[in-house]
């Protein structure tokens, strides 16, 4: 298992983030789905190492990222798209995804050929020699993702990866991310149902920092199945059921400890 | 056209080549992989040239990644050194004009909040992405404040020069701005904002002025009272100790 998560809590003041999640994830698309304000961002932000748990137990590529020395190589083989892609204005997109490529101590020798590669794959070729502030959201976007992949990342972190993407884009994205899940690790963190029914061959729904839901998409497209929950296609109904049930029984649960 | 083809076609070059393979009529040889070719010649194309400080600063550091890190440093970023200049300028030209040191009263002020901004958060738009990186923050952060400390320090010293001042003041101010560049670093580890670590090494550095004139009656007893050489030092190495644990590698598994 490439990332192993055994009751992983994240709290910030009075409120968690993340309570209690608890999840294996092995070579292939993982997708994360869940409402705003779920804890999506914060377990894949502990997933990248960014962000310390506050309790639990956390294990990626076999390696613990507590000690310096295992958290480095983690790191060696990761690649994190965060939700808000901070970068510089005055960088080229070749520059932007070179500069990450050093700081994920790549051999300087092999960064340009993968540099390359990576612009490549994600589509912006075209535009490997144009600054940053130029780009529109999307190709803003699609340069996250280039760095993200360009160190061939055996564990793959997408936060909102399709977010400004047009739909040409996406279906193109969700061809790149099959791809990707065939010899990685990849978890995508989503709010757009069509993009887990699309790429991921498993999927975890969150509501409330919790785990209400892991299975395959068929799976959860069995939860909707005849419970009228609300959606246009068979996912969305499958989503809308687990979430009602799951703030159905967070209801049933209060009430019974103020009773 | 599937959104695969056009992630391929995006790349007008390597159009070219395989257009032009396929007009002269077995020009490529078909074993050749033309996509290998394109991705070469782009990384050729595409590669970025480090600058002399980068290609140093690679060379002392042993690695590229926090040489590239150290030359994206906010505060050593042309138009901040350029008003760090400014300001000593300013300086050394109202010392030699009055005779008040103002020098070595700013400097510590300025190089402080070089320091602060050296620090990442609210300042480095992509301070989150290099926080998952494999090169250690804390060593891009060391880094960085090493340069910023002996720019300004270097920066310092020569409008200390020009503006004539005494010996005494002209290098009474070196130790005090160690502790403040260290109380400013602190200040912002610990709160994860530069602009507080900005406020802290301004004010603490007003604040100790001020008391020293208020002591000694003169604007200057806090640059040239070798009494507080040690008090400086102390309390920089507390505030280092803070930085220190404020960038302390955060628990994974407990």
């Amino acid at each position: 298992m490439n990332v192993e998560l055994s009751d992983l809590t994240r709290r910030f003041g009075r409120t968690y983030a993340v309570a209690g999640v608890s999840l294996q994830v092995g070579p292939g698309v993982f997708g994360l789905l869940g409402p705003n304000g779920a804890g999506k961002t914060s377990l894949l932000r502990m997933m990248a190492t960014v962000l310390p748990p506050t309790s639990g137990r956390l294990r990626l590529l076999g390696r613990d990222p507590g000690s310096v020395g295992p958290r480095r190589e983690i790191r060696r083989r990761l690649g994190y798209l965060p939700q808000n892609l901070g970068y510089y204005p005055g960088f080229t997109v070749a520059e932007f995804v070179e500069y990450f490529a050093l700081l994920k101590d790549m051999p300087p020798g092999r960064v340009p050929r993968a540099v390359a590669a990576a612009i490549e794959q994600v589509g912006l070729g075209a535009k490997a020699r144009a600054k940053l502030r130029t780009l529109s959201g999307g190709m803003l976007r699609r340069a996250g993702i280039a760095q993200a992949i360009v160190n061939d990342p055996q564990l793959l972190l997408l936060d909102e990866p399709t977010a400004g993407l047009d739909p040409e884009q996406r279906v193109a994205f969700r061809a790149m991310l099959r791809g990707l899940g065939e010899r990685a690790t990849v978890v995508v963190s989503t709010h757009l149902v069509e993009d887990v029914g699309a790429a991921c061959t498993e999927v975890a729904l969150m509501a409330a920092g919790k785990v209400v839901f892991h299975g395959t998409p068929g799976e959860l497209i069995a939860c909707g199945e005849g419970s009228g929950a609300a959606g246009d296609a068979p996912l969305e109904r499958g989503y809308s059921a687990v979430l009602a049930a799951s703030r159905s029984a967070a209801a049933r649960s209060a009430t019974e400890t103020r009773a | 056209m599937t959104g695969e083809g056009m992630y391929r076609e995006a790349a007008p070059s390597r159009d070219g080549g395989n257009g032009a393979a396929a007009d002269g009529g077995g020009v490529c040889p078909s074993d050749v992989d033309l996509s290998r070719v394109w991705t070469g010649v782009a990384a050729e194309v595409w590669r970025r040239r480090p600058g002399p400080a980068e290609r140093l600063a690679a060379r002392l550091t042993g690695s590229a990644g926090l040489a590239r890190a150290l030359v994206t440093t906010p505060s050593l970023l042309l138009g901040w050194v350029i008003a760090t200049v400014v300001v000593l300028g300013a300086g050394a030209a109202a010392t030699r004009g009055t005779g008040t040191p103002y020098v070595a009263l700013f400097a510590p002020a300025v190089a402080g909040a070089g320091i602060a901004y050296a620090y990442g958060p609210g300042i480095d738009p992509a301070w989150e992405l290099s926080r998952s990186m494999a090169v250690s923050d804390r060593m891009v952060l060391l880094v960085r404040a090493l340069a910023v400390f002996g720019l300004n320090a270097a920066a310092g010293l020569a409008a200390a020069a020009a503006s004539g001042a005494a010996a005494a003041v002209t290098f009474g101010w070196l130790v005090p701005m160690t502790a403040v560049c260290a109380l400013a670093l602190a200040a912002a580890t610990l709160s994860r904002s530069a602009n507080v670590g900005v406020a802290a090494g301004m004010s603490g550095w007003a604040i100790t002025v001020l008391a020293g004139q208020t002591a000694a009656g003169r604007l200057t007893a806090a640059i040239t009272g070798s009494v507080l050489v040690l008090p400086y030092l102390a309390f920089a190495a507390c505030c280092g100790a803070v930085a220190w644990y404020a960038t302390r590698i955060p628990g994974g598994a407990r």
